[in-house]
């Protein structure tokens, strides 16, 4: 099959499986959905050997993207805006990391039927494959406006999600949910009008393509021309913090942080696993695809603020992760920090910088919803999150224990597993940066480094360590599927952790690219390329 | 002689009478309501199948004016003064589009009947009264779009109006209707005297009551810097659109309405929520680009103060309906607000009729375009939002919002539609409200208002909480309301909107704005002229 039709499929096929849900009976609709996610991983990827053979594996980006599909789609007198998707190294792994998280929740909503509140399950599911085609749509889509129709999309689902399958305080945590996002959304809509008309101006007729924004030498003069203006303030500088704050959201970045550990807390755990394993790495693609190819100036000028911000994500969450209680408020918070390191990595434009993050995007996407993962089957158990009410549970539960170590020790970044590349790559990209305040940046992000280990190991200690509690005895194991589950996340952060290479490759040509085109001067040292 | 003075009065010719017949037909509608009445002892039913046929009839005859693309417009000039009445693609249209909403009103009356509540006035004896009016109110409105006469404007408006307050006091014993309804007689004999006062001003001023002659006078006396005469002719018109702005129910001439569709039934408040609006605004588009675009150079800074006023009013009326919406419990009332606030959005497009326009050749003005497109999206969403609301009532006798609580549980299907319904009247993509509202901004962006566009952003994320509200009663909360089987026809209705409004969203996002440019072409003295004209005149 041709790869764009094998694109179009995957990113509508969950949209297929919607229909079958609400036609099925409701008993039948977590195997569609099983089924149907896991079809659609599998048919992503089929589109690994033409990539692998294809032009975008090296140096893919603007003419060389794969899988392209561009057809006019509204195309009326001043307005014209197209149905173009394609991937590139900065979109592929994404799609890759987005069908294998939503089958894994998929899987992890098996136990649907014994969850406090369980009605529903037609809707639940339904809504769960709508997410997955506006999560998947976002990630290909290369016409500014059809992602925005793509971002949008995704909102919905997820507040019905919280919403009415969420804990006590799902209303509040939804709404909440709905509001930040909505809010970022309409400054990209302001973004969106303001793009389109003028590279109206730029080149006589408007265009929505993402890829043509930051290539295109016209729009590109036009966009970041210093006196260019809107309302009186420079234009790319307005724009770019106009997307800028429309992503970081979603990242979630300091201060708009606020929404994240209270949606976490009150989902089901599967759509914990979906909102930090993939929802949060919207944000960081959207600065990747949208903010940073398009306005390299604006970025240089504010990339002080943005790396504090990072910084300060990196060491106030895991400040806050420290004074938690709550099991899966900590590892809300954790994704808070973990985040930081990408925007970190982004801010300072190196080539190494820029690698980092998109590692620590992939490794993140692994660790976090297995993190959230095992904080499910613990609290499937035991219905509470106590930290401190928690002990010893490695004796009780052996097998458990040995992949939670796993899993926490990945998020941790220990070296040898995921989570150690993309922050190593992150903190050495900081470093090497040719910024003056790089450098001091650079020794006090890693400094969350030793923060992380803190207080995952601390709550490793509290709740797997210790002696046994008679709260705890006669609790099973992790069942067949729960392992079935956690496999593939362990396998990949073991992988990713020795042979991180393999995963560099996926992205490298087509982050050089964009730093090209960027006109940045990359830094890039030799050991980015080890392993591969 | 009787023979000469025949000879010397002017009669229509058969072509021109042809012209005016969906007019014709309403009219005629209301003879056979009244004569109908008198033999079948008014029979309710018999009069509203007689409204229910009249509404097919009309909108067949004005869409097939608007099809025959032959004359685009044509006027009743017997003197040369300039016509009393204009038939042309943007009038056939809103006849069109009222007729569909008849329709939909109607059937809603239908259904309201049938339903177990102790019947309301209007679906009592007193039906057919309820009828004559209804469908006078729709007589004036399309009278109202198809004029650009000061005298016609004024009767046009108050054909609309005066039926309005009474089906709006039809619930004789109920309080809050007769309040709504006294403030409306009130604010609409306020209005109208500060119209009729404003239109004797240009009437006084310049000797025609032809808006064209009116444009091409004020750009006679502009001599490049301000004439005497600017300051009282934009007092004179904006005198005069305070009657259209409270049509339009524009802030601050707002107050009537959310009382109005508290108080009035269901069905009337169905009706008074686009129809009203609908009217009003393409009376205001139309008055504007008459007198903005008669000569061939008009000087746009003339009217400059008429243009701010209308920016800034467009501005607050958003955000006054949208912040007012907040603490609404009554859902006809909330509705009310948002009607408000989507009024406030499409008065952004009439706000842009001074800036240079980049159509074509032979298109009217983008505002145009992007108001047509609009209303169309509106209709579709007020129609479906209504007729939800009105079978939870039907079912529950209770207009709160907490009547809606549970309701998917309740009635699935009639929830999920109204939620659709609600998400695109936020205007979240991919729904067919985010393109109506998407066009017309860009519109606004690409004349030059890039504020009022920021504005109308931020009044959607304002709009977003009170719309969840609902969307969280139907959703989110439950609290053991009976189930309730909604009649058949009416979610049939109810898909029908939500489906349109989807496939809006989706594969016809194109056809929307089609609609839009194909009906704002080829308008009454909106010739088009070089654009790069007005472009040096705007400057």
């Amino acid at each position: 099959m041709d790869a764009s039709l094998i694109l179009n499929l995957v990113i509508f096929g969950p949209l297929i499986g919607m229909v079958l849900v609400l036609l099925a009976p409701a008993d039948k609709a977590k195997h569609i959905t099983w089924a149907t996610t896991f079809i659609v991983l599998l048919l992503s990827l089929t589109l690994f050997p033409p990539f692998l053979n294809g032009s975008a594996f090296d140096g893919g980006y603007g003419e060389n993207m794969q899988a392209v599909t561009q057809h006019d789609w509204i195309n009326v007198v001043g307005l014209k805006i197209q149905y173009y998707i394609g991937m590139d190294g900065m979109s592929f792994p994404l799609i890759i990391l987005t069908t294998l998280v939503m089958w894994l929740a998929a899987w992890t909503s098996w136990n649907f039927d014994t969850w406090k509140v369980n009605k529903g399950a037609k809707g639940y599911f339904a809504l769960f494959l709508l997410l997955e085609t506006g999560v998947l749509g976002t990630f290909a889509a290369l016409d500014f406006f059809l992602f925005y129709i793509f971002w949008e999309l995704m909102l919905l689902p997820m507040y019905f999600l919280i919403g009415v399958w969420g804990g006590a305080k799902k209303e509040y945590a939804a709404i909440k949910f709905f509001i930040y996002t909505l809010a970022g959304s309409v400054l990209m809509l302001v973004a969106l009008l303001a793009m389109y008309y003028s590279s109206a101006d730029a080149t006589g007729t408007g265009t929505f393509n993402l890829i043509s924004y930051a290539t295109i030498d016209a729009i590109k003069a036009n966009f970041n021309d210093p006196a260019h203006l809107f309302l009186g303030w420079n234009f790319g500088k307005v724009m770019f913090i106009f997307l800028f704050i429309g992503f970081m959201i979603k990242v979630p970045l300091f201060p708009f942080h606020t929404w994240l550990p209270l949606a976490h807390v009150e989902a089901p755990t599967p759509i914990s696993m979906i909102l930090a394993g993939v929802l949060l790495k919207l944000g960081a693609y959207g600065f990747l695809r949208v903010c940073y190819p398009i306005f390299p100036e604006a970025a240089t000028q504010l990339a002080f603020l943005i790396a504090t911000l990072g910084v300060i994500n990196i060491i106030y969450g895991a400040f806050c992760c420290l004074a938690q209680t709550d099991f899966k408020r900590l590892v809300a918070y954790s994704s808070i920090s973990h985040m930081g390191y990408v925007v970190l990595g982004i801010a300072v434009m190196t080539t190494t910088g820029f690698q980092g993050a998109m590692f620590q995007i992939l490794a993140h996407g692994i660790s976090s919803p297995m993190c959230f993962f095992l904080v499910g089957v613990i609290y499937d158990r035991a219905h509470h999150r106590e930290i401190n009410r928690f002990g010893g549970l490695w004796l009780q539960m052996p097998k458990y224990g040995s992949l939670a170590t796993l899993g926490f020790f990945a998020s941790l970044g220990l070296p040898g597993l995921c989570g150690f590349i993309g922050e190593a790559w992150v903190l050495l990209g900081t470093f090497n940066a040719d910024f003056a305040w790089a450098k001091p940046m650079a020794v006090v992000a890693a400094f969350g480094v030793v923060l992380t280990a803190g207080y995952i190991l601390w709550m490793i200690q509290r709740v797997y360590l210790g002696p046994e509690r008679d709260e705890y005895k006669g609790y099973p194991d992790v069942t067949a599927r729960e392992v079935g589950i956690l496999t593939p996340m362990a396998i990949l952060a073991i992988f990713m952790g020795i042979l991180p290479g393999y995963t560099f490759q996926l992205m490298n040509g087509t982050l050089d690219s964009v730093l090209q085109a960027m006109g940045v001067a990359g830094k890039a040292i030799a050991a980015a390329t080890i392993g591969g | 002689m009787p023979q000469s003075i025949l000879a010397s009065m002017w009669m229509p010719s058969a072509d021109e009478l042809a012209q005016l017949a969906p007019l014709f037909a309403l009219v005629g509608v209301i003879v056979t309501l009244l004569l109908g009445a008198m033999f079948t002892n008014r029979n309710r039913n018999v009069a509203a199948s007689i409204v229910t046929i009249g509404a097919i009839a009309t909108g067949m005859l004005a869409f097939r004016r608007l099809q025959s693309g032959a004359p685009s417009w044509a006027g009743f000039d017997p003197t040369g003064m300039g016509p009393m009445l204009i038939s042309d693609t943007f009038s056939q249209f809103f006849i069109v589009l009222a007729c569909v909403f008849m329709l939909i009103v109607t059937s809603m009356w239908w259904l309201g009947q049938k339903s177990d509540l102790p019947d309301s006035e209007v679906h009592r004896h007193d039906a057919t009264e309820f009828f004559v009016l209804f469908v006078g109110s729709a007589f004036g409105m399309s009278l109202m779009v198809s004029t650009t006469n000061l005298l016609m404007i004024i009767l046009a408006v108050e054909m609309a109006s005066l039926p309005s307050y009474g089906i709006t006091a039809f619930r004789k014993k109920n309080r809050v209707a007769a309040e709504g309804a006294l403030k409306y007689v009130l604010f609409g004999a306020i209005t109208s005297a500060i119209m009729i006062y404003g239109a004797s001003l240009l009437y006084g001023y310049f000797g025609t009551l032809d808006l064209a002659r009116i444009g091409e006078k004020i750009a006679a006396e502009w001599t490049g810097g301000a004439t005497t005469s600017t300051i009282f002719v934009s007092v004179a018109l904006f005198a005069f659109m305070i009657g259209i702005a409270f049509k339009v129910s524009a802030v601050p001439f707002h107050f009537w309405c959310p009382d109005v569709f508290q108080g009035a039934s269901i069905e009337v408040t169905t009706w008074l929520s686009v129809a009203s609006k609908a009217a009003g605004l393409g009376l205001m588009l139309r008055v504007l680009s008459v007198i903005l675009c008669s000569p061939a150079t008009f000087p746009v800074e003339a009217l400059s103060y008429v243009s701010w006023t209308i920016a800034i009013m467009a501005a607050v009326t958003c955000t006054v309906g949208n912040l007012a919406a907040y603490r609404q419990m009554n859902l006809k009332r909330l509705l009310a607000y948002s009607s408000i606030a989507h009024a406030g959005y499409m008065l952004m497009a009439v706000a842009i009729l001074w800036r240079p326009d980049d159509a074509g050749a032979g298109l009217a003005h983008p505002a145009f375009s992007a108001v047509v497109s609009y209303i169309v999206m509106y209709l579709l969403m007020n129609a479906g939002a209504f007729f939800v609301i009105a079978m939870v009532y039907w079912a529950t006798g209770s207009e709160s919002i907490t009547a809606m609580n549970g309701l998917i549980r309740r009635s699935p299907m009639l929830a999920i539609c109204m939620a659709i319904i609600l998400f695109s009247l936020i205007g979240m993509p991919p729904l067919g409200g985010f393109y109506a509202k998407f066009y017309l901004l860009s519109a606004v962006w690409s004349a030059g208002l890039e504020w009022l566009v920021i504005v109308a952003v931020l009044n959607t994320l304002l709009s977003l909480y009170y719309y969840a509200r609902i969307v969280r009663a139907m959703i989110l909360t439950d609290d053991g309301l009976p189930e309730f089987a909604a009649p058949m026809s009416g979610q049939l209705v109810v898909a029908v909107c939500t489906l349109a409004i989807l496939l809006t969203g989706t594969f016809y996002a194109q056809t929307l704005k089609n609609v839009g440019d194909n009906n704002a072409k080829g308008l009454y003295a909106v010739v088009k002229t070089d654009a790069a004209a007005r472009t040096a005149s705007a400057e």
